[in-house]
C-alpha cells in the first residue's frame, strides 16, 4: 500500500507539470465531445430550420400536380421552390441544379399526369359495369422523377425520398377517389358531388420503445453523441499510458524500479491508478459539459438517468479496461513510436467496428458481428441502455461483465508478457 | 563463507539466450564487509552482467551468488531491503525535481514522514543542492544527475551499495568529490561499495581491491598496491593492459 501511495504520489506530481499531457488527457476531450455534438445537432437543426433545399417541377396543370404543390408547401421540413416547367425545361437542368448544391431533392410532375391517371381511372371503373371487360393493366403509368444529391448522407436522402414518396401516394388515393367519385356519378347519370374529407383515414402515434415506460426518453444528438465520444476519449488515455510505461522501462528507471523491495508490479498498480483516476475524472468532465455547459448553447440538457449504481459501476468498468489495454500496449512494444501508431489505429477500428462512428444497426450483417467483439461497443451499448433506453443495472449488467473480462484478459496477457521479456535476459 | 565476507559468488557463469558465448564464466569472488572494490574491465568484459546478478536483475546460468549469506535465487527480497542500486544509466524522472525524485525513491525504500524530509535535504545539502532540487532533472547539468542518480542508491543507507560506471561523463571535480563522499560513506557508516569502472586511475586511489576481468572471467584480484607491484607495472592502467591487452573493444 505504501508503495502504491508512493507511485500515486510520483505519477501524479509527473502528470501535472506535463502540461501537454494535461492537454492531451483533459481538454482534448472535452472539445472533441463539444465539437463532435455540436457538428451532429447544428447539422439537423440547421436543415430542419432553415428548411431542405427541394424542387418541384410540376409540369401538370391538372389537380394531382396541384394537390401535390398545395400539401408540399404546408411541409416546414420543406423549402420548396416550385416550378412550371418554364425555368427547368429537362432533366439535365435540374441535375446540374443539384449537381451545384442548389437543392438536395427534386421531384418532376410529368405533363399530363391528371389526366393519365383520369384515363386510368376511369378505365377501371367502367370495367366495374362492364361484366365483360376486364382491366388487368393500366395503359399508361404516371411516371414521377426523384432525382437527389449524390453526396447528401444516404440515409438522409432515403429517409427524405421516402417521406415524400409516401405523401406522393396519399395525394394520389385522394386524387384517385376524387376522379373515380366523379366517374360513377356520370355513369350514375347522377348530379352529386363526392366530398372527400380532409382528415387523413390514419393518424399516427409515434413513441419510443424504452424499459421505463414511466419516464420520457427524447433521443437528441446531446444523449446520442456525449456517451459515445466520451467513450472514444477515455480509450485515447492509451497512448499516454502505454508511453510512460515504455519510457520508463527502456531508461535506467526500470533497473531501479526493479531492485526497490517489493514487486515491480506493485508500481505499476500505482502509474495504473493514476489513468484510472484520470479517466473517471475525464468522464465526469463530459458529462457536465452535456449537463450544463451545452444548454448554454441552445442544446439539449444530458439526461444521464437515474440509476446511479449502474452509471458508476460502467463507468469504473470502461475506465478500468481502457487503463489495462494501454498497459497491453505498453508491455507488447518497445518503444514509444510503435505504441502510439499501433495503440491509435486500433482504437480508431475498434471505435468504428463499436459503433461510434456509424451506428451499428446501420452496418452490414457481417460488420455487426464483427462489432460485437469491441469494448467500445460494450460501453456504448451499457450507456445507450442507462442514457435513452431507461435501462437499469439488470439491462446493463452483461456489458459490465464483458468489460470485466476484457481488463483480466488483458491484465493476465500483460504479466504473462512482462515475464517472457524478463525471461529472455 | 568468511564470517566477514559480504559478497561470495561461487563459480558463476551466465550465457544470454541466442548468444554462443559466455558473458560469465567460472567466476568466483568474494567481496568482504566493509570494503571498497573495483571490477574493472575493458567494454564486454561481464562487468554490467555480474553487476545485474549481485542485484537480482538477471538469473545466473549456473553457480550461486550470495549478498549478506542471502541466496540471490532464493532470497531477493531479502537482498532488495539491504543494497543501494546506482544503475550506469540516469534513473530519475527528467520532468520531476531532483527533490520529488528522491522522496519518491525514499519512500519506495520504507522512509516516510520527518525522517524522509530530512535525509533527502540532508543528502541534497552534502552533495552541494542547496539552491536547485527544486528544479526538473532535465533541466540540470550531466554532473547534477549523476550526483542525484547515485542519492537516490544512498538514501536509505544499505549496507552494500552497488554502483555501474556512476562516473561516467563527469569533470574530473565532481567524481573527486563523488568519491571522497562514497570513502565517507564507506568510513562512516562501513557500508561496502562494489563498483564497476573504467577509470583505473580513480579505482587506484579509492579502492581497497579490485579485479579485472575481461571476456566473463576475473584474471586478477588483489589490492592496486599489491598488484601494481606483483606485475612490475608504472601504474593500474599499465597492470590493466599487461592482462586484457590493447586490441579495441566493441
Amino acid at each position: 500500500m505504501r508503495r502504491l501511495i508512493a507511485t500515486f504520489i510520483k505519477e501524479f506530481k509527473i502528470l501535472i507539470v506535463d502540461k501537454t499531457g494535461i492537454t492531451i488527457l483533459f481538454v482534448m476531450p472535452v472539445m472533441l465531445v463539444f465539437i463532435m455534438t455540436l457538428i451532429q445537432f447544428e447539422a439537423y437543426k440547421s436543415l430542419t430550420q432553415s428548411g431542405i433545399p427541394v424542387l418541384l417541377v410540376n409540369n401538370d396543370n391538372g389537380s394531382l400536380g396541384l394537390s401535390l404543390e398545395k400539401g408540399f408547401k404546408k411541409f416546414s421540413i420543406c423549402k420548396l421552390t416550385v416550378d412550371h416547367g418554364e425555368k427547368y425545361k429537362n432533366s439535365e437542368d435540374i441535375k446540374k441544379r443539384i449537381v451545384d448544391g442548389e437543392f438536395i431533392v427534386a421531384l418532376v410532375i410529368p405533363k399530363g399526369a391528371t389526366n393519365v391517371l383520369r384515363d386510368n381511372v376511369g378505365e377501371m371503373t367502367n370495367s366495374f359495369f362492364d361484366k365483360e371487360k376486364t382491366t388487368k393493366q393500366i395503359a399508361t403509368q404516371v411516371k414521377i422523377e426523384v432525382i437527389v444529391d449524390p453526396t447528401a448522407s444516404k440515409s438522409f436522402v432515403m429517409a427524405i425520398s421516402s417521406g415524400l414518396k409516401e405523401f406522393i401516394a396519399s395525394v394520389k388515393t385522394k386524387v384517385l377517389f376524387q376522379i373515380m367519385g366523379e366517374k360513377i356519378a356520370q355513369l350514375l347519370d347522377s348530379d352529386t358531388k363526392a366530398v372527400l374529407p380532409e382528415q387523413d383515414f390514419f393518424v399516427y402515434d409515434e413513441s419510443y420503445a424504452v424499459r421505463n415506460s414511466g419516464k420520457t426518453y427524447e433521443p437528441n444528438a446531446v444523449q446520442h453523441n456525449i456517451p459515445a465520444w466520451a467513450i472514444f476519449s477515455i480509450f485515447f488515455i492509451v497512448l499516454p499510458l502505454a508511453g510512460s510505461i515504455i519510457n520508463e522501462r527502456s531508461e535506467g528507471l526500470f533497473i531501479r524500479m526493479r531492485t526497490f523491495p517489493g514487486n515491480y508490479l506493485s508500481i505499476l498498480s500505482g502509474k495504473l491508478f493514476v489513468y484510472f483516476f484520470v479517466a473517471i475524472i475525464q468522464f465526469v468532465m463530459i458529462m457536465l459539459l452535456g449537463k450544463f455547459v451545452m444548454p448554454m448553447l441552445g442544446l439539449p440538457v444530458l439526461d444521464i438517468g437515474t440509476h446511479w449504481f449502474a452509471l458508476t459501476t460502467l463507468t469504473i468498468m470502461l475506465s478500468l479496461a481502457a487503463v489495462s489495454y494501454g498497459l497491453l500496449i505498453g508491455t507488447l512494444f518497445s518503444t514509444p513510436q510503435q505504441s502510439a501508431v499501433f495503440g491509435g489505429i486500433s482504437i480508431l477500428i475498434l471505435s468504428a467496428l463499436g459503433g461510434i462512428w456509424v451506428p451499428v444497426n446501420l452496418m452490414p450483417p457481417i460488420m455487426q458481428t464483427i462489432s460485437s467483439v469491441s469494448p467500445l461497443n460494450w460501453a456504448l451499448v451499457g450507456y445507450y441502455e442507462l442514457f435513452i433506453k431507461g435501462g437499469d443495472w439488470q439491462a446493463i449488467q452483461f456489458q459490465v461483465l464483458k468489460l470485466a473480462l476484457f481488463f483480466i484478459f488483458s491484465i493476465t496477457v500483460s504479466y504473462q508478457l512482462y515475464k517472457s521479456k524478463l525471461r529472455k535476459y | 563463507m568468511k564470517e566477514n565476507s559480504c559478497i561470495r559468488v561461487s563459480n558463476l557463469s551466465k550465457k544470454y539466450s541466442g548468444s554462443d558465448s559466455f558473458a560469465l564464466k567460472d567466476v568466483t569472488l568474494e567481496i568482504f564487509n566493509g570494503e571498497i572494490f573495483g571490477l574493472l574491465g575493458p567494454n564486454g568484459a561481464g562487468k554490467t552482467t555480474f553487476f545485474s546478478i549481485v542485484c537480482g536483475l538477471l538469473n545466473a546460468t549456473s553457480g550461486n551468488a550470495q549478498i549478506a549469506g542471502y541466496s540471490t535465487d532464493k532470497d531477493i527480497e531479502s537482498i532488495k531491503k539491504i543494497i543501494g542500486v546506482v544503475p550506469q544509466d540516469i534513473a530519475l524522472y527528467p520532468t520531476l525535481s531532483g527533490r520529488d525524485n528522491l522522496m519518491f525513491i525514499g519512500r519506495m525504500y520504507g522512509l516516510k514522514g520527518k525522517v524522509l524530509k530530512e535525509r533527502v535535504q540532508e543528502c541534497l545539502s552534502k552533495f552541494g543542492f542547496d539552491k536547485n532540487s527544486n528544479e526538473q532533472v532535465k533541466k540540470y547539468s550531466g554532473g547534477m544527475k549523476r550526483r542525484i542518480n547515485l542519492i537516490g542508491g544512498i538514501l536509505h543507507e544499505p549496507e552494500i551499495l552497488l554502483l555501474d560506471e556512476p562516473t561516467v561523463g563527469m569533470d574530473v571535480q565532481t567524481r573527486t568529490s563523488m568519491m571522497e563522499h562514497l570513502k565517507e560513506l564507506n568510513k562512516e557508516k562501513k557500508m561496502t561499495i562494489l563498483y564497476t569502472s573504467h577509470y583505473l586511475e580513480q579505482a587506484e586511489l579509492f579502492c581497497d581491491r579490485v579485479a579485472i576481468m575481461d571476456q566473463g572471467q576475473i584474471l586478477c584480484l588483489g589490492s592496486p598496491v599489491d598488484l601494481i607491484k606483483k606485475e612490475n607495472g608504472k601504474d593500474l592502467e599499465d597492470v590493466f593492459l599487461k592482462f586484457t591487452g590493447r586490441k579495441i573493444r566493441d
